[in-house]
């Protein structure tokens, strides 16, 4: 994992957890830059002056909001640090909450939260407690200059600080044309039951889906970027799979054989336990 | 003794009190709980041999084969002490780390059996070392229109495949529809390793079998005379029905491991036979005579430990080369 993106505390009553928080997901999106098609120049972007189309250089910008069309109030840096509540550096919990009662709607976006040396034990408590009553924490932190509102759930032997949106972000579905529950055939229900049942799983597994498209445009990238034109993709695929599967088993085997050359020091995954009877 | 009496007999060293002894868990053939338990005492030493030291998931049946039922994914409440067990870290998981018993000796079998637990399933590595996989899994999954024969020749092909590059795979009934062809493997191999390992014979059998094999993953859209070859199911945490577990399916029958001589013989057999209906022969009923004149065909002696470095590359070579 890169570097923490942020470090401050967690605060309930009278504890303070020191932790780092840590980004949790990462997008697959590729970025691509626009170039000039002749000479595969970048384009660059000029920042010109709506009113004598001069370009603007940055310390003659200023930041305006629009109270009214064509009417601005200016806004500089010095007025966005007096409401800027960065002082504050911590995730402080207000409330407790089992995690169902929170729409998954209001999620955003989640971070993991790693301890310090001397949070450590205060985290293990925190996490434990949360698990054991199945609730999660509400609260509300501030990261770089936003304030944020925030769930903290444990998820493994980790905890996560999920932000959330406010609730004037969530838009009521009320606006929209929805049909209502009255009088749907029990017939039609019952064969609607049973085709969710013949499609339901036990656990949902993330890995079964990939993203197709990005993984395709990626290996059109990586063939065009070693100079060759992608074959055709019609016949090929089966074959093609099975040589890419044969460098792939191949690394895993050689990762198999690096395990077992230091494997003498070989932490133990399990703890087996024989209690004898007392 | 009336169902609900409770009888104590002694194991080994333990003294376990046995409940409903009486209590019909297959309806259609009248086996009890008392039957369950019999047969898992009369080939204990075999199928402890298959469940030793593996996290054990039991899949219990209270009210019998038409009642609900349950996996239970951690130790039973009230497991007693002398029963061993293992906690892993369940990274992901709601909890930090589960405690999964294991099934070592044969007090703990008889206790398990008496939770009306009628299919165990264990997972395919063994502690102290429980990310290496003891073996590659094809599970082979007939469609409903498929037959024994047809069956038989995608496993033979498997087996041939196999044996192309040097590796000697085992084969049992799943006591279902299916079988299992699995590889013994060496030490020091990741799942990652079997996994792809076992995509790359899946593939290349699938590609020589044609309209036989499938493998698509959703069953609707597969070939119902097809053979569904199942490359996916070894991984951490993943299960397996262990040998001689019995099927919660009427006739009581047993995951049972075969010859391939008997595998051939199905490949001979005329189509119309569906493979439920053959594998039915091998239930709790049949199994302790026929362990007693086979022993234990995946046992210790025909467990060879196999290494996948030769192989690996023997595949590289035949089957990337040609179209």
């Amino acid at each position: 994992m890169a570097h923490a993106i942020w470090s401050g505390a967690i605060n309930f009553g009278l504890v303070t957890i020191p932790v780092k928080l840590f980004t949790a997901v990462k997008t697959d999106d590729l970025s691509f830059n626009m170039l000039h098609k002749k000479d595969e120049g970048r384009i660059k972007y000029e920042r010109v002056c709506s009113v004598d189309g001069i370009p603007v250089p940055w310390d003659e910008i200023v930041k305006g909001y629009e109270y009214e069309k064509g009417q601005y109030v200016l806004l500089t840096d010095e007025d966005f640090a007096k409401v800027n509540p960065e002082a504050t550096q911590s995730v402080d919990i207000v409330e407790f909450v089992e995690l169902d009662k929170i729409s998954p709607m209001f999620f955003d976006k989640p971070y993991y939260l790693e301890p310090t040396k001397q949070g450590r034990h205060a985290y293990a408590l925190l996490r434990e407690a949360l698990a054991d009553s199945n609730r999660v924490a509400v609260a509300r932190v501030v990261i770089r200059t936003k304030e944020y509102i925030a769930a903290v759930k444990p998820i493994g032997d980790a905890l996560v600080l999920e932000l959330m949106h406010w609730a004037s972000e969530i838009v009521a579905s009320d606006t929209l044309d929805l049909p209502g529950a009255e009088k749907l055939p029990e017939k039609e229900m019952q064969m609607a039951r049973m085709l969710i049942d013949t499609m339901s799983v036990d656990e949902f597994e993330p890995q079964k889906f990939s993203n197709n498209y990005h993984d395709q445009l990626l290996t059109m990238i990586e063939a065009r970027a070693a100079g060759k034109e992608l074959p055709k993709a019609k016949k090929a695929p089966a074959r093609s799979k099975v040589v890419n599967l044969m460098d792939v088993l191949a690394q895993s085997l050689e990762a198999s054989k690096k395990r077992r050359s230091d494997a003498n020091g070989k932490p133990a995954e399990a703890k087996r336990r024989k209690k004898t009877a007392a | 003794m009336s169902s609900k009496e409770r009888s104590t007999i002694s194991v080994g060293a333990q003294t376990l009190s046995l409940s409903n002894l009486d209590k019909v868990l297959w309806p259609r053939d009248g086996y009890t709980k008392g039957d369950l338990i019999a047969y898992y005492r009369s080939v204990a030493p075999r199928v402890i041999t298959h469940l030793k030291d593996r996290p054990l998931t039991l899949q219990r049946y209270p009210n019998g084969i038409d009642g609900e039922t349950f996996f239970e994914k951690q130790m039973p409440r009230g497991m007693p002490e002398w029963v061993e067990r293992v906690t892993v870290p369940t990274p992901g998981g709601s909890r930090s780390e589960v405690t999964f018993p294991l099934c070592n000796d044969e007090p703990s079998l008889v206790y398990f059996a008496n939770l009306a637990a009628i299919v165990l399933h264990v997972w395919t590595s063994r502690i102290p070392v429980l990310d290496e996989p003891e073996f590659v899994l094809f599970d082979l999954d007939p469609g409903e229109k498929c037959t024994l024969r047809t069956l038989a020749t995608v496993t033979l092909a498997i087996r041939a495949l196999l044996a192309e590059i040097g590796l000697k795979p085992l084969v049992k009934t799943t006591g279902g529809f299916g079988l299992h062809v699995v590889v013994p493997l060496a030490a020091g191999y990741s799942y990652e390793t079997a996994k792809v390992f076992a995509e790359i014979v899946a593939r290349r059998a699938a590609t020589e079998l044609g309209e036989l094999a499938t493998l698509q993953r959703t069953i609707a859209k597969r070939p119902q005379t097809a053979v569904y070859i199942d490359y996916v199911q070894v991984g951490l945490g993943k299960t397996i029905v262990a040998p001689y577990s019995v099927r919660a399916r009427d006739g009581a029958p047993v995951s049972t491991p075969l010859h391939w001589a008997e595998v051939e013989a199905f490949a001979r057999r005329r189509s119309g036979v569906a493979p439920a209906d053959e594998f039915a022969k091998l239930t709790i009923r049949t199994l302790p005579g026929r362990v007693v004149r086979e022993g234990d065909l995946w046992g210790p002696k025909a467990w060879k430990k196999q290494r996948l470095e030769v192989a690996s590359a023997k595949a590289n070579r035949l089957w990337t080369d040609q179209g």
